[in-house]
C-alpha cells in the first residue's frame, strides 16, 4: 500500500477504537471534556483523510486507464482493507475503488480482472444490502439488484470454466454463483432454489476435477449453512414439499457437522443447528407449532448470559427473535407466554448492558436490530419505545446525542408556540381534546421530547454512515441515508407505544412546500400532526448544520447563521409560522441554550450508562 | 251571433251558396255575406233556417256540401222543406237569434271518421304535448344541473382563493389551494366547451376538418390524457392494438380524440377504483356490397371500451345519447357532468359516418362499440425496413407485450430472443459478449421478474458498453421518466401501446450501419459537430483524455489550462461562442469555483445562461454542493465516462 493508504486506514482505525465508554473517567465534566475532545480529534481526522483522498487517491482514479500494474495491486490492497470479511471500514470508498477498477478491467477487456471486480463490488452491495434491515422489498431492492447483478455477470463465466485457467478466477466464479443467493428474495422458494442450483454445480464432479486446488468442501459446507439459514425467513405456506426436503437435507448436513465439531472440542452442541433442525422438523408436519415453541424455549433456556460468543449471543437475542416472530403470525400463541416472553427481552436487555464493548460488536448490533423486527409489546414489559433508546444509548450514542438535543429544544419551542398560540398543535388529536391549558401544555411538552428522541431511530440501520463516519459522503451515501426516515417510520409504526411518532421520523426531511426534500411518500397535509413535523424538521437541520452533521456533509455553520440560513428558507423548506419566530433574538436564545442544556443531558445519561 | 257563425266558417273555409235575391238582403241585413265558391275540405253541410211564426221552417242559404250532402241543387234545397232535406242526416243545431239557426249536417260515417280522427289527433297532441314537457323537463333539471355544475366548481374557486389570500405565506396551503383552483376552472371549462359543442351542432356550425394524422400519435395523446386520471383511482387502463393496416390517415384527429377522450373518460368516472378499463384499437377492410372485386376495399377503424364499472339501466340506455342525461345513481352523485358528452359523440360519430353502440348491465360494466370508416393519407410514406438476419434481444416478463414485440418484428426477419428476468439477461448478455456474437439492440421492456428495469439498464450500459443500443419499451411517460432513463442508460423510447412503425423506426435508426460505423468513433445518434466546448483542466494527460472523448462526439474544443484561462477566454469570446464549459475544481492561478463564479457574475447575455459542467474526481456531497453554489449546472466524477459524456451532451443540446 502506499503510505497515504496507510494512513487512511490507520485514521480509520483509530475512529473506531475511540469509544463512547468503558473508559475509567472519574467525573461527569472530564467526561464531557473527552467526549468534546474526541469529537474534535474525529473532526481532524475526517479533515486529513479527506485531504489525503483529494491529493493522493482521486488524482489515481482520475488517472486509472493510465495506471500501471503497482497502482491496480496497491489499489486493490487498499480496498482489502477498507472491508474485508472480518471488518468494515469504509464500504463507501471500496465501492469507489472497486467500480474504478472494474471501469478499467472492461476498458482492458481484462476478463479475470472483471471477474474478481464483480466479485468485490457484488460483496460491497452485499454488506449495504445488510443496512437495510426492517425496509420492504420494494425499498431495498436497489441494492439487492445491484449487488445480484455484479454476482451474476461474474457467475456467468461458469460456461467457460474450461477456458479460464487461473484458479484464483474459477473460485470468484464458484463464490459468485452461491452469492447470487444472498439477500431477500419475493419468496423463500427463490432462494431455495438457488441454492439448490449452487450445491449442484459444486458438487459436480467435473468440475471438482478440473480444480482440484480449491476447496470443495468448504464451498458446499457453507452452501449448505446458507441452504439451513434460509429456514429463518421460510414460512410453511409458501414452501413447497421439494423445498422443504432440500433444506432438510442442508439442515441435517449442518447439524451433524456442527455437533461433530463440538464433540471434539468438547463443548456443547450449538444452538443454531439445533433449532434449525426443530424448526424443519415442525415444517415437514412432524409436530405441531406448540411443541416447536417449547423446544425452542428449551434451547433459549440453556443459553448463557454470561458467555458472549456467537453461539450464546444467537440464543439469547436471535432466537427470542424468531420465538417472537411465530407470536407475531400467531397471535393466539401468546396467551400464557407473556411472562416468559417479558422475560426474555428483559434478559436481551440486562445481555447486551453487559456485553463488554457491544458498541464496537456489528453481530450483536444486528442481532439486536433484527430483535426490533419482531418485538411484541405487552404490557408489564418493557416497551418498543424503551428498547429503541436503549439500543441508541448503546449503539448509536452520537445519534442519542443529537436526538436529546433536538428533543429538548422541541420540547422549549412548543411552548413558546402553544403560550402564543393555544391552537397551534391542535392538529395533533390528543393535544386537541385536551381543555386544561396546563395539562394540554405538558402533554405537548412529552410529545415534543418524545418525537426529537425518536424522530432519527432509523438511522441505526446505517451506522457506518453517522457515528463511523470518517470523511464527507460521497452522493450514493448521501442518497442511501435518505433511507432513515423509512425505516425509522417503518420500525415506528408497528407498535402501539411508538406508532404516533412515525410520522415525525417519515417527514422531518421532506420540504414545507413539498418542493423538494425525502421520501415522496410524505405528504404533509396529509399528516396528522405537520407542526410537530416541522418543528422537529427545523430543529434537526439547525442541530445538522451546527453541529452533528458538519462531519459528513462538510456543512459549517454558528448556530447565528444556521438561524439566518433557516429564515432564508422561509416558505419552502421551513414553515414560515415557525421561522417567523426565529426573527426574535429572546426565542433563539432560549432554544440555543435548550440544546446546549439537551447535549449535557444526553452525556449525562451516558456517562451514567458508561460500563452499567 | 249570426255574423259570428258564419266568421267562424269563414275561417273553416266554407263555401256558401247565395241564397234567392230577397233572401240575400234579408241575410245581408243581418250582416251575413257571400263568400263566394271555395274548395271544400270540410266534410259538413251549413243550413241557415228561418223559422216562421206559423212554426214552418224555410232555408235561407246553404253551402255547395249541404247541396252535395242532402243531394238536391241548389235551387231545390232553397225550395225544400229544412226537415225533409235533413231527414238521411246527423244535424247539430245552434240557435243563431230567435229565428234562425245554423244547421250543420253530416253523414254518420263522417262523423264517425271524424271523432277517430279527432282521437287520433288528441292522442298525437298529448303524445306531443308530454315528449314537449319531457324535453322541458330535461333542460329544466340541464339548467339546474348546470346552475349546480357551474356553482360546485366557482363555489371552490372563490373559496380556495379566499383561502389562499388568508394564508398568502404557508406555500404550500396557497399551492394546495391553486392546485384546486386549476382543477376546478378545468371541470368549468369542460362544462363550458360542452354547451358550445352542442349549440354548434344544434345550429349545424359544427364543422370537421381533414387532415393527414397519426393514429399512433392519437393513441399515445390519448394514453398520456387519461392514464393519470385512471391512476388516481388505482384503475387498471390497458390500451390495446389489434391488426393495423394504416398508421397515416386523413380525417379529423381533434374530433376523433373528442370522441375518445368521451367515452374513455366516462369509463373512467362511471368506474370504481380499482377497476378495469380495457381498449382496444384495430382497423378492418371490408368492401361495399357494390364494389367491383377489383375495386380497393374500404377501411374501417374499431374503437372498443369496456368497463366493469356501475354499468346502465335499460331504460337509461335508451336516452344515453340524448342530450341533458346523466347516469341517475346516489354511488355516483358526486360525479359532475353536462351530460352532453355523449351527444355530442354521438352526432360527431353520425357525422364521421361512422356507428356507435353501447351493450351495458347494471352493476356489472359498460361496453362501448365505435366503428368509423377512415380515409388513408394518400401519401402514406412506406415505413422503414429493418436489415433482415438481425438479432434483438428483448428482456420483458409480461407474456402479452413481449408477444406484441415479437409480432411487430418478426416480419423483418429478426432474430428474437427473450428473457424474463434481469438476471437472465445478464448471462446472456455476458456469454454472447464473450462468444462475440452480440445482438445488435436490446429492447427493455417495463416489468422484469426480479428488478427494475432502469437497474438492469445501469448494469448493461456498463456491460455492453457505450454503443450499444438500448431501447425502453413502456406504456410509462416518457416525460416522467426520461431523467432517470436517460441517466441509466436508455438510448431511446418507444411508448405503448406498440405501434410497428415508431419501433422498426427506432431500431432502423439506432441500428444502421452506417451510424455503427460512425458509432465506432464514439456517438451514434446525435450529431453534436455545431457546438463548442470549452474544456479548461491543468493537466496535460487530462486534456488530452477528455479532448479525445469529446471529439469522439464530434464537438469543438477548445482548451485552458486554468480558471483565470477560461474566464479570459470566454470574456473574449463573442456572445454565445461557447455552448458548453467542461470545468476541473483544483487548479493552479484560479480555481473552477471561482471561475464559475466570475463567469456567472459578468455582464452580458450568455453569462447565466452558459452550461457550466463540473469535471472532477471529488463526488463528496459537499464538492456537489459547492459546485452548485458556485453556479455549476452538472457534476461529471473521474474518471471521466465516455457514456456519461454523452449523457451531458445529450441533456444539454438533445
Amino acid at each position: 500500500m502506499r503510505p497515504y493508504q496507510e494512513e487512511y486506514i490507520s485514521n480509520l482505525k483509530e475512529g473506531i477504537a475511540l469509544s463512547w465508554s468503558g473508559q475509567e473517567i472519574p467525573s461527569f465534566q472530564e467526561y464531557l471534556t473527552q467526549a468534546e475532545a474526541q469529537k474534535q480529534r474525529a473532526e481532524e481526522r475526517a479533515k486529513r483523510n479527506m485531504r489525503l483522498l483529494r491529493e493522493e487517491l482521486f488524482p489515481v482514479l482520475d488517472h486509472i486507464y493510465d495506471a500501471d500494474e503497482e497502482d491496480i495491486r496497491g489499489l486493490e490492497e487498499f480496498a482489502g482493507q477498507l472491508l474485508s470479511g472480518r471488518e468494515e471500514l469504509d464500504v463507501g470508498l471500496f465501492c469507489q475503488v472497486h467500480k474504478a477498477l472494474l471501469s478499467l478491467a472492461r476498458r482492458r477487456k481484462d476478463r479475470n480482472s472483471m471477474i474478481r471486480e464483480l466479485y468485490w463490488l457484488g460483496m460491497a452491495y452485499y454488506n449495504l444490502c445488510n443496512k437495510m434491515v426492517g425496509l420492504a422489498n420494494s425499498d431495498s431492492q436497489t441494492y439487492t439488484s445491484r449487488m445480484r447483478l455484479c454476482f451474476t455477470e461474474a457467475a456467468a463465466y461458469l460456461k467457460y470454466f474450461d477456458e479460464i485457467q487461473d484458479q484464483e478466477t474459477r473460485g470468484y466464479i464458484l463464490r459468485s454463483r452461491a452469492n447470487m443467493a444472498l439477500g431477500k428474495f419475493p419468496t423463500p422458494g427463490e432462494k431455495i432454489r438457488m441454492v439448490k442450483r449452487t450445491l449442484e454445480i459444486l458438487q459436480d464432479k467435473g468440475y471438482q476435477e478440473k480444480e482440484p486446488g480449491l476447496p470443495w468442501d468448504r464451498f458446499i459446507y457453507m452452501t449448505h449453512q446458507q441452504m439451513a439459514a434460509s429456514i429463518s425467513y421460510s414460512k410453511e405456506s409458501t414452501m413447497t414439499s421439494q423445498d422443504m426436503e432440500d433444506v432438510m437435507e442442508s439442515v441435517y448436513i449442518v447439524y451433524q457437522r456442527r455437533l461433530q465439531e463440538a464433540e471434539e472440542r468438547n463443548e456443547k452442541p450449538p444452538l443454531r443447528p439445533l433449532f434449525s433442525y426443530s424448526a424443519i422438523e415442525y415444517y415437514c408436519g412432524m409436530y405441531g407449532l406448540d411443541e416447536l415453541l417449547t423446544k425452542m424455549e428449551a434451547l433459549m433456556d440453556t443459553a448463557d448470559s454470561t458467555d458472549f460468543t456467537p453461539d450464546s449471543m444467537y440464543g439469547i437475542i436471535s432466537l427470542p427473535a424468531f420465538y417472537c416472530q411465530y407470536m407475531n403470525e400467531y397471535p393466539d400463541k401468546i396467551s400464557g407466554r407473556e411472562e416468559y416472553i417479558i422475560h426474555l427481552y428483559q434478559r436481551v436487555v440486562d445481555y447486551a448492558e453487559s456485553f463488554p464493548k457491544a458498541s464496537e460488536n456489528e453481530a450483536l448490533f444486528l442481532y439486536l436490530r433484527q430483535l426490533s423486527l419482531t418485538f411484541v409489546e405487552l404490557e408489564g414489559g418493557i416497551s418498543y419505545k424503551e428498547f429503541l433508546l436503549k439500543l441508541q444509548v448503546r449503539f448509536a450514542p452520537g445519534i442519542y446525542v443529537h436526538s436529546r438535543m433536538v428533543a429538548d429544544a422541541a420540547a422549549v419551542f412548543s411552548e413558546m408556540i402553544i403560550n402564543e398560540e393555544p391552537d397551534f398543535f391542535d392538529d395533533i388529536e390528543e393535544i386537541r381534546q385536551i381543555a386544561d391549558p396546563e395539562e394540554k401544555r405538558q402533554m405537548l411538552r412529552t410529545f415534543a421530547v418524545e418525537c426529537g428522541m425518536l424522530h432519527d431511530v432509523g438511522k441505526i440501520n446505517f451506522m457506518n454512515l453517522y457515528s463511523q463516519a470518517a470523511r464527507q459522503w460521497f452522493e450514493e451515501e448521501y442518497e442511501m441515508a435518505h433511507l432513515h426516515t423509512l425505516v425509522g417510520s417503518t420500525w415506528l409504526a408497528e407498535r402501539k407505544s411508538t406508532a404516533r411518532y412515525a410520522p415525525v421520523a417519515l417527514g422531518h426531511h421532506s420540504w414545507y412546500d413539498g418542493s423538494r426534500g425525502y421520501p415522496a411518500s410524505y405528504e404533509r397535509l396529509q399528516c396528522s400532526c405537520r407542526q410537530m413535523v416541522d418543528v422537529i424538521g427545523l430543529l434537526d437541520w439547525i442541530n445538522n448544520v451546527t453541529d452533528t452533521a458538519r462531519l459528513y456533509t462538510g456543512q459549517e455553520k454558528t448556530f447565528e447563521e444556521a438561524v439566518e440560513g433557516a429564515i432564508a428558507l422561509e416558505g419552502r423548506r421551513f414553515s414560515p409560522l415557525l421561522t417567523a419566530r426565529l426573527r426574535d433574538k429572546k426565542i433563539t436564545e432560549q432554544l440555543e441554550a435548550a440544546i446546549e442544556e439537551g447535549r449535557r443531558a444526553a452525556f449525562r445519561q451516558l456517562y451514567e450508562n458508561r460500563g452499567s | 251571433m249570426v255574423w259570428d257563425a258564419l266568421k267562424r266558417a269563414e275561417r273553416e273555409q266554407l263555401e256558401v251558396h247565395l241564397p234567392k235575391e230577397g233572401r240575400l238582403q234579408r241575410a245581408e241585413s243581418m250582416g251575413i255575406q257571400s263568400m263566394g265558391n271555395r274548395d271544400l275540405n270540410e266534410n259538413k253541410g251549413h243550413l241557415v233556417v228561418e223559422r216562421c211564426q206559423d212554426g214552418e221552417a224555410r232555408i235561407l242559404y246553404a253551402d255547395s256540401m249541404a247541396s252535395e250532402l242532402s243531394g238536391l241543387a241548389p235551387e231545390a234545397l232553397f225550395a225544400a222543406n229544412p226537415e225533409q232535406v235533413v231527414k238521411q242526416l246527423e244535424v247539430t243545431t245552434a240557435e243563431l237569434d230567435e229565428e234562425h239557426e245554423l244547421w250543420i249536417l253530416d253523414t254518420a260515417v263522417n262523423r264517425r271518421q271524424r271523432i277517430a280522427q279527432l282521437e287520433h289527433m288528441n292522442a298525437a297532441l298529448e303524445d306531443a304535448l308530454k315528449a314537449a314537457e319531457a324535453a322541458n323537463q330535461a333542460k329544466s333539471s340541464f339548467l339546474s344541473n348546470m346552475s349546480h355544475d357551474i356553482r360546485t366548481p366557482m363555489n371552490a374557486i372563490v373559496g380556495m382563493t379566499s383561502i389562499g389570500l388568508a394564508h398568502i405565506d404557508e406555500k404550500p396551503r396557497v399551492q394546495n389551494c391553486l392546485m384546486k383552483i386549476k382543477t376546478a376552472s378545468g371541470h368549468l371549462m369542460s362544462l363550458v366547451n360542452d354547451v358550445l359543442d352542442m349549440s354548434r351542432i344544434d345550429s349545424g356550425r359544427l364543422t370537421l376538418n381533414e387532415e393527414i394524422f397519426s393514429l399512433a400519435d392519437l393513441v399515445h395523446d390519448l394514453a398520456v390524457i387519461l392514464r393519470p386520471q385512471a391512476a388516481q383511482k388505482n384503475q387498471s387502463l390497458q390500451i390495446e392494438i389489434g391488426k393495423i393496416y394504416e398508421e397515416s390517415l386523413l380525417g379529423d384527429p381533434l374530433r376523433l380524440r373528442q370522441v375518445m377522450v368521451n367515452i374513455i373518460g366516462n369509463a373512467i368516472k362511471y368506474t370504481q377504483n380499482n377497476g378495469v378499463i380495457s381498449v382496444c384499437f384495430s382497423q378492418y377492410q371490408k368492401a361495399a356490397a357494390e364494389a367491383e372485386p377489383t375495386e380497393e376495399k374500404a377501411l374501417f377503424l374499431d374503437f372498443i371500451c369496456e368497463d366493469n364499472g356501475i354499468g346502465m339501466s335499460e331504460a337509461f340506455l335508451e336516452k344515453i345519447f340524448l342530450p341533458f342525461e346523466r347516469v341517475n345513481n346516489t354511488t355516483i352523485s358526486k360525479i359532475e357532468g353536462t351530460g352532453l358528452g355523449m351527444a355530442i359523440v354521438k352526432n360527431l360519430v353520425d357525422r364521421m359516418g361512422g356507428e356507435i353502440t353501447v351493450e351495458s348491465k347494471e352493476g356489472e360494466g359498460s361496453s362501448f362499440h365505435v366503428t368509423l370508416p377512415v380515409a388513408v393519407d394518400p401519401q402514406n410514406r412506406k415505413e422503414t425496413a429493418l436489415p433482415a438476419g438481425g438479432m434483438i434481444l428483448v428482456a420483458e416478463s409480461r407474456e402479452d407485450r413481449a408477444a406484441q414485440i415479437s409480432a411487430c418484428l418478426e416480419a423483418c426477419g429478426v432474430t428474437l430472443i427473450r428473457t424474463r428476468s434481469g438476471l437472465e439477461t445478464v448471462t446472456w448478455l455476458t456469454e454472447a459478449q464473450y462468444e462475440s456474437h452480440m445482438p445488435d439492440a436490446i429492447l427493455v421492456g417495463q416489468v422484469l421478474e426480479d428488478m427494475s428495469v432502469l437497474e438492469l439498464v445501469a448494469h448493461v450500459r456498463q456491460l455492453a458498453g457505450t454503443n450499444f443500443p438500448i431501447v425502453l419499451v413502456s406504456e410509462e411517460d416518457w416525460a416522467q421518466i426520461e431523467y432517470r432513463a436517460v441517466r441509466a442508460g436508455v438510448n431511446a423510447f418507444v411508448p405503448c401501446p406498440l405501434f410497428r412503425s415508431r419501433l422498426i423506426a427506432t431500431l432502423s435508426e439506432l441500428t444502421d450501419s452506417d451510424r455503427e460505423q460512425e458509432g465506432q468513433q464514439g456517438n451514434e445518434d446525435s450529431d453534436y459537430s455545431k457546438y463548442r466546448v470549452l474544456l479548461v483542466e491543468d493537466i496535460e494527460l487530462n486534456q488530452e483524455i477528455a479532448m479525445e472523448m469529446l471529439s469522439m462526439f464530434g464537438v469543438q474544443v477548445e482548451v485552458a489550462d486554468n480558471g483565470a484561462e477560461a474566464l479570459e477566454r470566454f470574456v473574449t469570446s463573442p456572445e454565445g461562442w461557447y455552448d458548453i464549459i467542461f470545468m476541473d475544481i483544483q487548479m493552479p492561478v484560479m480555481d473552477g469555483y471561482e471561475a464559475t463564479k466570475q463567469i456567472r457574475q459578468l455582464d452580458r447575455a450568455d453569462a447565466e445562461s452558459i452550461w457550466i459542467v463540473a469535471m472532477t474526481a471529488n463526488a463528496f456531497v459537499e464538492d456537489i454542493r459547492l459546485s452548485r453554489e458556485a453556479g455549476m449546472n452538472e457534476h461529471c466524477s473521474k474518471p471521466v465516462e465516455p457514456e456519461r459524456l454523452q449523457e451531458i451532451l445529450r441533456g444539454r443540446f438533445g
